[in-house]
C-alpha cells in the first residue's frame, strides 16, 4: 500500500487547512483534532516500505551513460523514516491531548501551526528531492515562528522576529547553495546529484561544489541551532508553551537528521565535510552545557541543554562509520522523547507555581511527588545514566570514536555528560529537594492529568529503548547500512 | 598567591553574572563548574589538532591553556558574547557564513 | 559564459553582500528587512540565471517543431519553476515578518533595533 506514503503528508496539511478555516466550531474542532492527531502516528505503522512518485513520473534509464534519471519528486519511505514519522506523529498527540485538555476554548490557528509544523518535518524526511526539502524547510521555519509568538510569555514576539530575522539570512544562503549544485548538476533529486558526483561527471574538488558546501552547511547550522545558532534555538524553547516547545525541539531534530543525511549522501566523499560537522558538533557540546550550568530560568535551560545534545548527534554522523552513523541516528530518536518529556514536565511545574527562575523555587517534591520522579528519570536519561535510553546510545558513540581513532572525542562526550549531570542534580536540588522559600506561594493546583499521561508514555519509550535498544538500532544500522 | 586570589576574585564577579536578584550557592557551585568544564574541554579539544601536526597541537594546547587561566573568569565574557541581542547574534551568523565561504573556497581541499 | 548572464550573476552576488552588510549595519528594523529580503532576491536571481541560454526560446514544445532542434536551444526550465515556489515562501516570510514588527513598534513606539531587539534575558528574570 504505497499509497499511504503521501498521506503521511497530506493527512497533517489538510487537517491544518480544514481546522482553520472551521475554528468557530469549537467542539468540532477538538474532535476533529484528537481524531487525526490519533491518525499520525498509525499510518507510518501500517505503510509498507517503499517509494513513491509524484504524478507517476518512473524513473527514466538513459540508454548513453546508463544511468537512471528521477523526473518526479521522490518520496522513499524505509525503517529509518518509519520510525522518526510514527515518533514524530506520537509526539504531536500527545501535544495536541495536552494541549486540548488544558483549554475549553481552542484556537484554531495554534492547532493550524502544529498540524503545519508536522507536515512539514514528515515532507523533510520524507523527501528524496533538495529543493522539495527547502521548501519544507520554510515552511517550518514559519510554523515555528507562528508557535512561539502565539503563547503568552513575555518578550515571544521579540524572539519570534529575532529567529525570523535569523531565518531569512540562514535560509537564503542554503537556497543558494541548492542553485550551485542545480548549476553543477542541472538536477534537484538528491539520488541523481550523488550519482553525479560519484560517477566523476562533476568535479569534487572544485570550489564551486566545495562553496555549495559550505553554502547549505550554514543553512543546516541555522535548521539545527547548532553554534553560532544556539542562543536563538535555546531562547525560542523557552519562550514557547511548555507543550509548543515540546514539539519544537522534536521539529529541531528532525530537520537537522534530515538535511545531514542529505548532505552525506552528495558529500560523503569529501573529507573536509566530516571535519566541518565535527568541529561545529564540538562546539554545540561546550558551548551548550556550559551556558546550561550558567542558567537560572529552567526553561532556558533545558533549551541550552537539548541545543548541547545536537551535538552528539552531530558527531555520530562526522565520524562517518556505519556504527557511529547508527549511534548518532539511535541519539536523535532518543533526544526527541527525553527532551520532549523534560519540556512537558517542567511545563506541569510552570502550570503549578507560575515561576521559572530556580532561585524563588524549593520543596517542591512534596506537592508533586509524580512529576518530580519523572522529571529526575529524565534527566538521569539525557544525562546518560543506566539503563535509559540515553545511556545506551551515548555508549555507542563513545565506543564509535574510540573506534575511529578519536579518544579525545570519547573523553570529552563523557565529560559533555557528566556535566549535564551536574546540571540536573542542581536543578532538581533547587527545585524539589530544598526548603521551600517563604514567599513561593504554591498554588492547590493539581497537574493536568493529560501532562500526567503524556510524560508516563513518553517515561515507558525512554525506560524501553533504553532496555532494549536492539528493536531500534538494527534498523536504523541496516539503513546507514544502504547510504553508506 | 596571585593565581589564587583570582580564582577567589572569580566567585566576587559572578555576583554580578546574576544580577539583579541574589545568588545562590548553587548557582556559584554551577559557574564555577562551568568555568573549569569550559577551560579543559577546549583545551581537550584542541589536543584533535594533533591528527594535523603534533608540534602544532602541543603548542597551540599549551598557549590555549595559559591564555584561558590567566583570563578567569570566563563565563561572564561567554555569557555577554551569547546573549539574546540581535546584533550579537547576528554578528556571529554572518562572520560564521564569511569564515565558512572562504575557507571552503579557497581551503576546501587542503584536509 | 554569455556577458549577460555575467552581469546577472555578479548582480546577484552584489545583492547578497549588500544584504548582508544591511543585516548587520543598518539599525532601523524596516530597512534592515528591506535588506534582508536582498539577500532572498539575490539567490532567486542566481537561481534564474542558470536557466539562462543565450540566444535560447522559450522553453514550450509548439507543434511543428523539430525536437532535437528544440533540445538544444531552449532555455533550461527547472530553474524557473523552482524560483517560483521561492518568491512565493519569500513574500509570505517577509508578511510575517512586517506583522511581527508592526506589533512590536506598537508596544515600543520605535523602529530602533538596538531598543527592540535588545537582551531580554536580564530584565525578565527577576521582576517581582
Amino acid at each position: 500500500m504505497n499509497e499511504l506514503i503521501p498521506l503521511m503528508v497530506i493527512v497533517p496539511l489538510i487537517a491544518a487547512l480544514l481546522i482553520s478555516a472551521f475554528s468557530k466550531f469549537n467542539k468540532v474542532t477538538k474532535i476533529f483534532a484528537f481524531v487525526v492527531a490519533i491518525c499520525l502516528p498509525l499510518i507510518p505503522l501500517l505503510s509498507n516500505y517503499g517509494l513513491h512518485y509524484f504524478g507517476g513520473y518512473e524513473p527514466i534509464l538513459d540508454n548513453v551513460t546508463s544511468f537512471v534519471y528521477h523526473p518526479a519528486i521522490t518520496y522513499s519511505f524505509t525503517f529509518l523514516q518509519q520510525i522518526f514519522i510514527a515518533m514524530i506523529g506520537l509526539l504531536t498527540f500527545l501535544v495536541i491531548f495536552v494541549y486540548l485538555t488544558k483549554y475549553k476554548e481552542v484556537s484554531g490557528p495554534y492547532l493550524f501551526l502544529l498540524f503545519l509544523g508536522t507536515a512539514a518535518v514528515t515532507a523533510m524526511l520524507l523527501t528524496d528531492d533538495i529543493f522539495h526539502m527547502f521548501v519544507f524547510f520554510e515552511i517550518l521555519a514559519l510554523a515555528q515562528v507562528g508557535i512561539v509568538a502565539a503563547s503568552s510569555i513575555d518578550y515571544s514576539y521579540e524572539m519570534a522576529l529575532k529567529y525570523m530575522i535569523l531565518g531569512s539570512i540562514g535560509s537564503p544562503i542554503m537556497l543558494l547553495g541548492i542553485g550551485f549544485l542545480l548549476a553543477l548538476t542541472g538536477s534537484v533529486n538528491v539520488t541523481d546529484i550523488a550519482t553525479a558526483v560519484h560517477n566523476g561527471l562533476v568535479d569534487a574538488t572544485s570550489p564551486v561544489f566545495l562553496t555549495s558546501l559550505g553554502l547549505i552547511f550554514f543553512g543546516w547550522l541555522y535548521a539545527s541551532g547548532l553554534p553560532p545558532f544556539h542562543t536563538i534555538k535555546s531562547g525560542i524553547y523557552s519562550k514557547a508553551e511548555p507543550h509548543g516547545a515540546a514539539l519544537l525541539q522534536s521539529f529541531t531534530v528532525i530537520s537537522m537528521i534530515s538535511i545531514v543525511l542529505i548532505m552525506h549522501r552528495i558529500y560523503s566523499t569529501l573529507p573536509i565535510f566530516e571535519v566541518l560537522i565535527v568541529f561545529f558538533s564540538i562546539l554545540a557540546m561546550i558551548l551548550g552545557v556550559s551556558m546550561a550550568l550558567t542558567q537560572t530560568d529552567f526553561r532556558r535551560m533545558i533549551g541550552f541543554l537539548a541545543v548541547g545534545e545536537l551535538g552528539f548527534i552531530g558527531l555520530g554522523i562526522g565520524l562517518g562509520t556505519n556504527y557511529a552513523i547508527t549511534a548518532g541516528l539511535f541519539q536523535a530518536l532518543n533526544e526527541i522523547i527525553i527532551t520532549a518529556l523534560l519540556f512537558i514536565g517542567f511545563g506541569a511545574i510552570v502550570n503549578a507555581t507560575n515561576e521559572v527562575d530556580t532561585r524563588k523555587l524549593g520543596g517542591l517534591l512534596a506537592y508533586h511527588p509524580k512529576v518530580s520522579l519523572m522529571l529526575l528519570i529524565a534527566g538521569l536519561a539525557m544525562a546518560g545514566v543506566p539503563p535509559l535510553s540515553g545511556f545506551q546510545s551515548k555508549l555507542m558513540l563513545v565506543q564509535a570514536s574510540l573506534n575511529c581513532g578519536f579518544p579525545e572525542i570519547s573523553i570529552l562526550a563523557i565529560m559533555v555528560s557528566i556535566a549535564t549531570f551536574v546540571v540536573f542534580v542542581k536543578t532538581f536540588y533547587v527545585m524539589f529537594l530544598r526548603p521551600k522559600p517563604k514567599e513561593l506561594e504554591v498554588e492547590g493546583k493539581e497537574v493536568p492529568r493529560a501532562m500526567i499521561f503524556a510524560m508516563g508514555i513518553l517515561l515507558i519509550l525512554v525506560i524501553g529503548l533504553g532496555l532494549f535498544p536492539d528493536v531500534v538500532v538494527n534498523g536504523i544500522s541496516s539503513f546507514v547500512g544502504g547510504i553508506l | 598567591m596571585k593565581l589564587y586570589d583570582q580564582i577567589f576574585d572569580v566567585v566576587k564577579q559572578f555576583k554580578k553574572l546574576f544580577s539583579p536578584g541574589p545568588v545562590t550557592n548553587a548557582d556559584v557551585s554551577g559557574s564555577i563548574t562551568a568555568e573549569i568544564f569550559l577551560i579543559v574541554s577546549l583545551v581537550l579539544s584542541a589536543i584533535l589538532l594533533r591528527h594535523v601536526n603534533v608540534l602544532l597541537a602541543g603548542l597551540v594546547t599549551f598557549i590555549l591553556a595559559i591564555v584561558l587561566i590567566s583570563n578567569i573568569p570566563l563565563i561572564p565574557k561567554f555569557k555577554i558574547e551569547q546573549e539574546d541581542s540581535l546584533e550579537k547574534m547576528i554578528f556571529y551568523a554572518v562572520v560564521t557564513l564569511s569564515i565558512i565561504v572562504v575557507f571552503m573556497y579557497w581551503g576546501g581541499n587542503l584536509v | 559564459m554569455a556577458q549577460t548572464q555575467l552581469a546577472i550573476l555578479l548582480t546577484s552576488v552584489a545583492l547578497v553582500v549588500i544584504g548582508l552588510y544591511a543585516a548587520i549595519f543598518v539599525d532601523n528594523i524596516i530597512k534592515k528587512i528591506i535588506g534582508i529580503s536582498f539577500i532572498e532576491e539575490g539567490a532567486n536571481l542566481f537561481i534564474v540565471a542558470i536557466g539562462y541560454k543565450a540566444g535560447g526560446v522559450v522553453p514550450i514544445l509548439m507543434p511543428g517543431m523539430d525536437t532535437s532542434w528544440f533540445a538544444s536551444n531552449a532555455a533550461y526550465p527547472l530553474p524557473f519553476g523552482l524560483v517560483l515556489t521561492s518568491i512565493v515562501i519569500g513574500a509570505s516570510t517577509l508578511a510575517v515578518m512586517l506583522a511581527l514588527v508592526m506589533v512590536l513598534y506598537r508596544r515600543y513606539g520605535t523602529l530602533s533595533t538596538k531598543v527592540m531587539l535588545a537582551d531580554t534575558s536580564k530584565q525578565e528574570e527577576y521582576n517581582e
